[in-house]
């Protein structure tokens, strides 16, 4: 069996004495998307931090590309082709939108194509290089963060509730970016989304998460919104 | 007239020189250093020891500028990196180092007072006055410096690293960027342009284990003006430091030396932010 992209043993975490995540396991082959739900305060976030480094994690391992990363520093699993989109604070306000892509890339080197590929899918980032990233707005800030992630050439990327007040055309336009993507390179892609008919537009398979618990998983296909949205629903 | 001018641009130049490595320290690291006072007396102290070994007084910057970096190197390994997370603690440990490097600076070298020979010497006529050269040339060093740390901020990947490190280190290290490696260097380079600033600032002065104390006060009030800004340091050291030369000119020098406190805990009183833009 191919070594996963991502693996979850037994994952507990949380912040202080709070436990969030209880023994979470999770499996994501290289290839497939993964979309993960769950009310506000669920833990999703929570999550994805655990993943990067930024939350060590009580109890459990964690594995990318096969590799042990559980005691590993967020800055080398990022150097692990992982690229992270966080929910908040996912942009340098005050650096410039170019300057902001460069720090996608490992390195200023080979980066004209890169960019120019990236860009290819957002033309505005191209002309407005000089523009502070915090005078964009919005939606053009979501945009500039999946550029950005999309520039390292990831292999695994883990995506933080990227439509949140987007408008649908904009929506549309990621999930179309995302599906690209997916098709035409070996990435997988751990997305945790509020909008969950974009989540199943991009994802093979889905999650929900509980009070720190998976409490529902399958396949996408005929049914499963219906499920998600039984948990989702107060 | 032309004397109180270039008195007020030269002060600027050297309050500048004196402050900057601090205000990079706390740009990046958001730590108070207070051992910076330390740096600028073992800076001067290198000075001292260029001029005993009958070295070229040209030798002594670039002697205290590596020996700087290199005890930087090694205090933040064993001192400030440890307190990491504990910001309060780690300013505290600086302030205890700096009075180390007091005391092992005394057993040393004693009490006494030392001075050494300028590298430049002499005067040069300039607007119609007659003008202190070494003076003249700690503006330009003033210059040189800051040119030098904002072409590294704005023109290389280390600097964009770094600018990421000081807006938002946790993004910078979700996209790769080894933050603990970009401090380091951050600490080292600040002591070594704090031992730099001594060796600089000893053909002005005399030199004494407790010569970095005073600097330490001006440079911290002027960091505390500034935040994290290069050019509000510069526009500071050039109001305060201009009004500290007023005082000392026409009031009097004991006065003038308080002038920078003074002011600046009044200006940040009105304006929290000092000089950085709000
Ligand atoms: N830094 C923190 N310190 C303490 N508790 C926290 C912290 N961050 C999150 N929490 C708590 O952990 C729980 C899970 O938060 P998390 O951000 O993972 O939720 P989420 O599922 O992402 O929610 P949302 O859908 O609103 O983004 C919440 O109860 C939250 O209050
Ligand atoms: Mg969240």
């Amino acid at each position: 069996m191919a070594e996963a992209a991502l693996q979850l043993d037994g994952v507990t975490s949380g912040y202080g004495e709070a436990m969030v995540l209880r023994g979470v396991n999770l499996t994501l082959a290289p290839g497939e998307v993964l979309a993960v739900l769950g009310k506000n305060g669920m833990g999703k976030s929570t999550l994805l931090k655990t993943i990067m480094g930024f939350l060590p994690p009580r109890d459990g391992q964690i594995y990318i590309h096969g590799r042990d990363v559980t005691r590993v520093a967020p800055y080398r699993r990022a150097a692990q082709s992982v690229a992270y989109s966080p929910q908040e604070q996912a942009i340098f306000q005050d650096l410039t939108v170019s300057e902001n892509l460069r720090l996608g890339l490992r390195s200023d080197r080979r980066s004209a194509a890169a960019t120019e590929r990236v860009t290819a899918f957002f033309p505005f980032l191209g002309k407005r290089g000089r523009q502070p990233a915090g005078t964009l707005s919005g939606g053009e800030q979501k945009m500039l963060i999946m550029a950005r992630a999309l520039l390292s050439n990831p292999r695994l990327l883990l995506i933080d509730e990227i439509s949140e007040g987007l408008q649908p055309s904009v929506i549309l336009r990621l999930g179309e970016v995302l599906r690209r993507e997916c098709a035409t390179r070996e990435l997988t892609i751990l997305i945790i989304e509020q909008n969950v008919r974009f989540a199943l537009s991009v994802a093979s398979r889905y999650a929900v998460l509980a009070r720190g618990e998976i409490v529902d998983a399958g396949a996408v296909g005929p049914g499963a919104e219906t499920a998600i949205q039984d948990h989702l629903a107060v | 007239m032309n004397n109180l001018l270039l008195d007020v641009v030269t002060t600027a130049g050297i309050l500048f020189v004196v402050a900057v490595g601090l205000l990079v320290v706390f740009g990046v690291l958001k730590i108070i250093n207070f051992a910076h006072g330390g740096f600028l007396t073992i800076g001067g102290y290198a000075a001292l020891i260029v001029t005993q070994l009958h070295w070229s007084p040209w030798a002594a910057p670039p002697v205290a500028l590596i020996l700087g970096i290199l005890l930087g190197m090694l205090v933040e390994r064993l001192i400030v990196r440890p307190l990491y997370s504990r910001p309060l603690d780690a300013i505290l440990a600086t302030w205890g180092l700096s009075i180390v490097v007091v005391q092992l600076i005394t057993i040393g070298f004693g009490r006494g007072t030392e001075f050494v020979l300028s590298p430049l010497q002499g005067a040069v006529a300039l607007l119609g006055t007659s003008y202190s050269l070494y003076r003249l040339a700690m503006l330009v060093v003033a210059l040189v410096i800051g040119g030098a740390i904002a072409g590294i901020l704005q023109g290389t990947r280390l600097g964009l690293a770094a600018r990421a490190v000081i807006m938002n280190e946790t993004l910078a290290q979700s996209l790769g960027i080894n933050s603990a490696l970009v401090r380091f260097a951050t600490f080292s380079v600040g002591a070594g342009l704090a031992t730099m600033a001594g060796s600089l600032i000893t053909p002005l002065l005399s030199i004494d284990p407790l010569m970095g104390v005073p600097w330490l006060l001006n440079a911290f009030m002027l960091v505390m003006v500034s935040g994290t800004s290069l050019v509000s340091l510069a526009v500071a050291s050039l109001v305060l430091g201009g009004a500290q030369v007023v005082v000392s000119t026409y009031g009097n020098p004991v006065l003038g030396a308080l002038t920078i406190v003074v002011l600046a805990a009044l200006l940040l009183r009105i304006r929290p932010t000092g000089f950085a833009r709000a």
